[in-house]
């Protein structure tokens, strides 16, 4: 584990030093390794189900790579924090997510280490998530690392691995600092479904400056609404029911709309709180430090 | 033009130092605000995050209503990228702090804070937690006059009752909790939030037919839709202040600027303060320096008096990357209402029993209206949200990994914790039938808890905040407890299948960093250096009890703005 973390994180000082001198290395197959680990994010996180098509209907069956959520990932992941080097202008994006697949990979051979995988790692776990156009089988066996070869259950557990994972190193040259894995499965459980559950897939291209962006705000052009019944943004709803309201306080007035319990109602009119005495002396501490 | 000398400086435009700008400004001061992130919408910056704009603005004509509704379109994924800590322009990421576990801090850049995201709750402190427990050098009493005026600045009521809201009031009533109808809270029981949003038109009422829409001037005040975690800018077509959501870009800014004394300055993040020391050892505060964002230009500015609002975690991270005296408390101490989710899905049937219709729908309504309080403990809130932001609330993460990898077996929950693949989907699909409920708990101060810096770890304006925090045994005992008492809420609101996240440590409210008594007097003047002052949630004594903390640090602003008048310009 220690060694695929140094690892990663000399791959951040790679990106970095690059990103100060304006190097590109050549990343054709770190990229492909990057897409296909991040797939296997999306597939685990937000999965295609079958299985829910009769419980719940067709319109449940597509999941997050129905939609080309992992590039996005990629996208979203190397613009999300920024580090500003000075010298290097006002822009320093940090690119994160290939140290982050490394960090991936980290997880899933300790989780193999120990045992705690519930299914061999099959490489041919990673060639059922190609699709038309993708690059060749071969290719992706080639670059896929531990993560990707895991069951979806067992990729998930990987990720729980880094929660508790924190280390000190010096990447920086000089002076410590100190990293959480748990970040990465913040970024890739957390965020992603963040990302799959929001208006994302409506862009037009979210890249764009954001006065640029146009968004058609429904759900036909947002598979998560679908699934969801979210209705999209609104500018607002006939949605009022009145104000809580009792016959001996000053919160509400007027007609009654329903009753809650025999002394508290919704009623028509709104009051105002009681500007009330206050009295602390019988104070007790529930759970005394 | 900024001019080079102001009678006072004020680090941050967020939810308090546009408090005491305004205090000041009216007493006659000169005031200069520097904000590190941008000013949405002010005529001066018609696209703040694709183009420098100009460099000041000290006119309330500057503000633009029109472009507030271009600026916030509610989209949630949009907004969230918009509007958390980090530089105006869209190009960049995030400022990075450091922060433990898979927990997250979210507060906002931007003229107006975190208060552009906050969902308007303007409680006031459990009394108690100023009185009775052992941080505060003042009285609750000394509070309540500052309470009243920004009540009446931030136009405070009882929020309106949606269907949300009458489900949760269903189900603490049933649970056996009592109605509180007061502004100052010593018992436990529910209540509608008092909130800084003003009420809806009462044509919005269920059985009154509207089928207008919903922009200014056909409605006036909130219209329903959710939007404050996203950007609030209802109702569509009103002028800038008049706005539902009174965060401080709407209340604070425009009554600071209308005095004719307050100039604020967005994309200008404050790196180090100027201090002089004459005559003895104690240095005073003469000014600071800062770096415009957008060209890098490092300027200086003098002035009198030095007020840091830069929020609980840049203040002491500035403070620690100037030149000042050690204080051992500086940073330390940091509460940040340890919380939870804990969420309730409800069969269709039972909703059409229980309040007339088969959704909860809780995009309807204002985010965040009904409550739960328990002095001592903290309190508990209805939250609605967009799916997005439901999703990385509520299942997102969670300190006991996978749901699937727990059997709750006799817990008061039937799931706990992390929430991905079929399950996700499955819970999700019920999206229009559930209500997640938000633990809030009453976390004391710990030494060892807050903002360190070092040297190396460094971004454009000086090494980053390391932010650090693990909870107490007590801090745990009273979130769980709180999370016992929400789940049994939705169960006595009749739902079928209740989820507890056990989310790990996420800072949405942050204080007591810079603490009064500890780092600060009694008028939040800092020991260690003359004529600095702090006027944010840093200068909090503790986290006020659970309650949302926003009244309370701008009360507390405001009096600190009276303290500095008395002090240092009065006569």
């Amino acid at each position: 584990m220690v060694l695929h973390v140094r690892r990663w994180l000399s791959e951040v000082w790679e990106r970095l030093e690059s990103l100060l001198t304006g190097e590109k290395p050549d990343e054709s197959d770190l990229d492909l390794y990057v897409e296909v680990t991040l797939r296997a994010v999306v597939d685990a996180v937000v999965p295609e189900t079958p299985e829910l098509a009769d419980e719940l209907g067709p319109e449940h069956v597509p999941g997050g790579l129905a939609v080309g959520m992992e590039e996005f990932l990629v996208t979203f992941v190397d613009d999300l924090f920024q580090f500003g080097f000075p010298h290097v202008g006002t822009r320093g994006n940090l690119p994160l997510s290939a140290p982050l697949v490394e960090v991936l990979d980290a997880a899933a051979d300790a989780l193999v280490a120990h045992g705690d995988n519930e299914a061999e790692p099959d490489v041919e776990r990673v060639v059922a998530l190609l699709g038309p156009g993708d690059p060749p089988a071969r290719r992706v066996r080639r670059v896929a690392g531990t993560f990707a070869k895991l069951s979806r259950r067992d990729r998930l557990r990987a990720l729980g691995i880094l929660d508790e994972f924190e280390l000190r190193v010096a990447p920086f040259g000089h002076g410590l600092f100190e990293f959480d894995a748990g970040l990465v499965g913040q970024l890739v459980v957390g965020f992603a479904e963040m990302i799959y559950y929001s208006e994302w897939q409506g862009y037009d291209d979210f890249s764009l400056p954001p006065s640029e962006r146009t968004h058609p705000n429904d759900p036909a052009a947002v598979q998560s609404w679908r699934q969801t019944g979210y209705p999209g943004v609104a500018d607002g709803y006939a949605a009022l029911r009145g104000y809580v309201g009792t016959d001996d306080s000053p919160l509400g007035a007027g007609d009654t709309w329903t009753d809650i319990d025999g002394r508290v109602s919704i009623v028509r009119e709104s009051g105002s709180f009681r500007e009330n005495d206050y009295d602390t002396t019988g104070y007790e501490e529930p759970y005394p430090e | 033009m900024v001019a080079a000398h102001y009678d006072v400086v004020v680090v941050g435009a967020g939810g308090d130092g546009p408090v005491a700008a305004w205090k000041l400004g009216e007493a006659g001061l000169s005031v200069l605000v520097l904000e590190a992130g941008p000013f949405y919408g002010n005529e001066q910056w018609p696209k703040p995050n694709e183009q420098p704009g100009a460099e000041s603005s000290s006119s309330v004509d500057d503000l633009s209503g029109r472009l507030l509704d271009e600026q916030f379109t509610t989209r949630e994924l949009e907004m969230i990228r918009k509007l958390v800590f980090g530089p105006a322009d869209h190009e960049r990421g995030f400022w990075l702090r450091k922060f433990p576990g898979d927990g997250a801090i979210l507060q906002c850049a931007g003229v107006g804070g975190t208060t552009l995201h906050y969902t308007g709750c303007h409680p006031r402190a459990y009394p108690a937690s100023i009185d009775e427990q052992p941080h505060w050098p003042v009285d609750y009493a000394d509070l309540v006059p500052y309470y009243r005026e920004i009540e009446a600045m931030c136009e405070v009521t009882p929020a309106p009752v949606t269907a949300k809201e009458e489900l949760f009031f269903r189900g603490a009533a049933a649970a056996g909790w009592d109605l509180i109808d007061g502004l100052n809270v010593t018992e436990p029981g529910y209540r509608p939030q008092p909130n800084a949003i003003r009420q809806p038109d009462p044509r919005l009422h269920v059985d009154a037919g509207y089928d207008g829409d919903f922009t200014y001037p056909e409605v006036d005040g909130d219209t329903l839709a959710l939007g404050s975690i996203a950007g609030h800018p209802f109702p569509r077509g009103a002028p800038y202040e008049e706005k539902a959501k009174r965060a401080s870009n709407v209340s604070f800014v425009p009554a600071a600027l209308r005095t004719g004394n307050v100039t604020v300055r967005p994309n200008a993040f404050v790196t180090s303060i100027e201090t002089e020391t004459a005559g003895n050892d104690h240095p005073e505060a003469t000014g600071v320096r800062f770096r415009d964002t957008w060209s890098g230009r490092v300027e200086s500015v003098d002035c009198e008096v030095l007020v840091l609002a830069a929020g609980a975690i840049e203040t002491p991270r500035l403070w620690l990357n100037a030149d000042l005296p050690k204080n051992e408390w500086v940073g330390r101490g940091m509460t940040i209402h340890f919380g939870d989710n804990v969420m309730g899905l409800w069969d269709a049937a039972d909703l059409e029993s229980s309040i007339g219709q088969d959704t909860v729908d809780q995009f309807q309504g204002q985010d965040i209206a009904a409550r739960f309080d328990y002095p001592g403990l903290g309190m508990l809130q209805t939250v609605g949200t967009a799916p997005g932001i439901g999703a990385i609330l509520g299942f997102g993460s969670s300190a006991s990994g996978f749901a699937f990898e727990n059997d709750p077996d006799d817990a008061p929950w039937d799931t706990l914790g992390r929430l991905a693949g079929s399950e996700l989907k499955r819970l999700l699909s019920g999206y229009r039938r559930t209500l997640q409920v938000l633990v809030v708990s009453d976390d004391r101060p710990h030494r060892r808890n807050g903002v360190t810096v070092v040297p190396g770890v460094e971004d454009e304006h000086g090494p980053i905040p390391l932010v650090n925090y693990e909870p107490s045994t007590g801090d745990r005992q009273r979130r769980d407890r709180l999370a016992e008492i929400a789940a049994e809420i939705l169960r006595a609101a009749g739902a079928s299948h209740v989820h507890r996240s056990d989310s790990p440590p996420t800072a949405l409210h942050v204080h007591s960093t810079m603490a009064m008594g500890k780092v600060v007097d009694e008028a939040c003047e800092a020991y260690d250096v003359g004529r600095l002052f702090v006027a944010d949630h840093s200068a909090l004594a503790n986290g006020v009890g659970g309650a949302n903390p926003t009244n309370t640090g701008q009360a507390l602003a405001a009096r600190t703005a009276d303290k500095i008048v008395e002090r240092y310009f009065a006569g």
